[in-house]
């Protein structure tokens, strides 16, 4: 006599079938601020969709790392700020770079709250950021001025093309659920872009081997992006 | 008639060793091999599946006396008739049937410990047969590993269910050091009942293969009670904290193991010490920065008068 358990298996087998091969439910409960993010093993009934099998699905990994990296960059931009106004504070371009930097302090509040309302760790490598922003910071100003400025090209474009691309991420994926992540990110982007700009009107071009110089900035940002995101 | 038959014993078996495809699925992510062996069997099982139930389908068809509503084979047991119709309630998937299952065989783990035996006796306690703990690895662990995420989610309910009352005013906001010891020994008080077996529990999760999974069930709790105690740091500290209070929290449970006094009293009162150093670490540590700070000031200090005094501090 075959067991009971038989017709729940067939049952099961049967829904399987109709559910097909893209069997990605929704993570359950409430995602976004706040929200309670299940934890992915032993907890049966909990299958988080890959971000591949589901188009318009981000799942909470990649929030976590634009988040995670987001706050890690503006950390890095604010001591690379201190450092070049360690050095330059008291120049002709200590009022430019401050402002710049009071910017960049704004950027940093929103994100620590971002990173509390998302839940999201902070990356390990937070206090070698904190002495390698400040020492990138302080060495640039030491070229003087157009150091700086060059400095500051270098990182701002570095930032604006990652936001550029977590921006295309974010659309591409889920626009309408992360709407006040998105629009921040896109102001922050705007920002960045206007330093950027500030650099360049000051002379960064003019900086003593600004061309290895900016080379040099950018692979060490790609860098501090890549293991940011992941560690 | 007789294809049916066979057809339908097929798909059970087919049940079963899906059913392994997808318990390794779930408990192994890094083993992608086996991972990815898995998802081809779905598959290449959900692809074979197709054309089958198709072909029964014109079987039933063409035999409109034997047609069942909802297209189920009718087999020698009457129990499958008219389930394909009340799909939508009797259904339940895999991961529901093996939480069903592991829920009920914890009844049986104080007799038979966390093993395979226990997750029978579950199976059996549900009707089904003994053979479903077939279904799951045979050193037990899936069974532990359910029971911690239970218990994980019973303590973040807990917890939600407190700040909700805080929040509406109907209760006081405990301060941070007492929060901690409710949450330690709420979730610690309900490994009681299985206190006798949770030696051999916790032998067999520091097994490599159940690492990862143990360690990312713990890191979530963790990581839950600091949450609602109002952590919002965002810097070193949010490392330093979790590793602190993940070092009480497994002392603790170490020191309940040993544990002969009434309720526990030993336990808690040793929590209750553990926490208190913390805290007084987490001052001391301040002190220590704000007297460094002290001391740079000092120096600093030191050097510009000294600057001053032979002349090297002159504006051009």
């Amino acid at each position: 006599m075959t067991s009971r358990g038989a017709p729940r298996r067939v049952g099961g087998m049967m829904a399987a079938l109709r559910g097909g091969l893209g069997r990605c439910r929704p993570l359950r409960g409430a995602a976004g601020p706040g929200g309670r993010w299940p934890a992915p093993t032993g907890g049966a009934a909990l299958r988080p969709c890959s971000s591949g099998a589901a188009p318009g699905r981000l799942g909470k990994a990649v929030i976590d790392r634009i988040i995670r990296v987001d706050h890690a960059g503006e950390f890095g931009a604010n001591r690379i700020y201190a450092g070049q106004m360690a050095v330059l504070g008291r120049s002709s371009a200590g009022p430019v770079i401050q402002q710049m930097w009071n910017q960049e302090k704004d950027h940093l509040k929103k994100f620590n709250e971002l990173m509390v309302a998302y839940r999201v760790r902070p990356t390990i490598l937070l206090p070698f950021w904190n002495v390698a922003g400040f020492v990138l910071g302080a060495g640039s100003a030491l070229l003087g001025k157009k150091g700086a400025m060059a400095c500051t090209v270098a990182v701002e474009e570095s930032i604006s093309d990652h936001y550029n691309s977590q921006i295309r991420t974010l659309v591409e994926g889920d626009p309408e659920k992360y709407k006040e992540l998105l629009q921040i990110i896109k102001q922050f982007r705007d920002d960045e872009r206007e330093h950027h700009d500030i650099g360049l009107e000051h002379d960064a071009e003019a900086a003593p081997a600004y061309s290895v110089l900016k080379t040099a900035i950018q692979l060490g940002c790609k860098a501090a992006i890549f293991l940011s995101e992941r560690i | 008639m007789a294809a049916a038959a066979a057809g339908s014993l097929r798909r059970a078996g087919w049940g079963l060793w899906r059913g392994r495809a997808v318990v390794r699925w779930q408990l192994s992510p890094p083993q992608r091999p086996l991972q990815a062996s898995a998802v081809l069997r779905r598959v290449s099982d959900e692809h074979k599946k197709e054309p089958l139930a198709s072909s029964s389908q014109q079987q039933f068809d063409s035999h409109p006396a034997d047609h069942q509503p909802g297209q189920e084979p009718q087999g020698p047991d009457p129990s499958y008739t008219g389930q394909g119709s009340q799909e939508s309630e009797d259904y339940e998937s895999e991961e529901q049937l093996q939480h069903r299952i592991l829920t009920a065989a914890l009844e049986f783990v104080p007799e038979h410990g966390w093993t395979a035996e226990a997750i029978a006796e579950g199976a059996k306690a549900l009707g089904l047969s003994a053979a479903a703990a077939g279904m799951f690895q045979s050193d037990g662990s899936q069974l532990i590993l359910h029971f911690l995420s239970q218990c994980n989610t019973k303590l973040s309910e807990l917890l939600e269910q407190e700040q909700k009352l805080v929040q509406q005013g109907e209760a006081e906001k405990k301060p941070i050091d007492q929060f901690l010891r409710d949450a330690v020994e709420a979730r610690l008080r309900m490994v009681i009942p299985y206190l006798e077996r949770w030696p051999q529990a916790l032998s067999i999760l520091l097994m490599p293969h159940n690492i990862p999974s143990s360690l990312s069930l713990l890191s979530s709790m963790i990581d839950d009670i600091l949450h609602y105690a109002g952590d919002q740091s965002t810097d070193i500290n949010w490392y330093t904290r979790r590793a602190v209070l993940t070092g009480i929290y497994n002392t603790t449970e170490l020191v309940m193991m040993q544990d002969s006094s009434p309720d526990f009293e030993d336990t808690w009162r040793f929590l209750e010490n553990r926490i208190a150093d913390a805290m007084k670490m987490g001052d001391t540590a301040n002190q220590v920065q704000s007297t460094g700070e002290a001391i740079v000031q000092g120096l600093m200090g030191a050097a510009v008068t000294i600057k001053n005094l032979t002349g090297l501090n002159q504006r051009r």
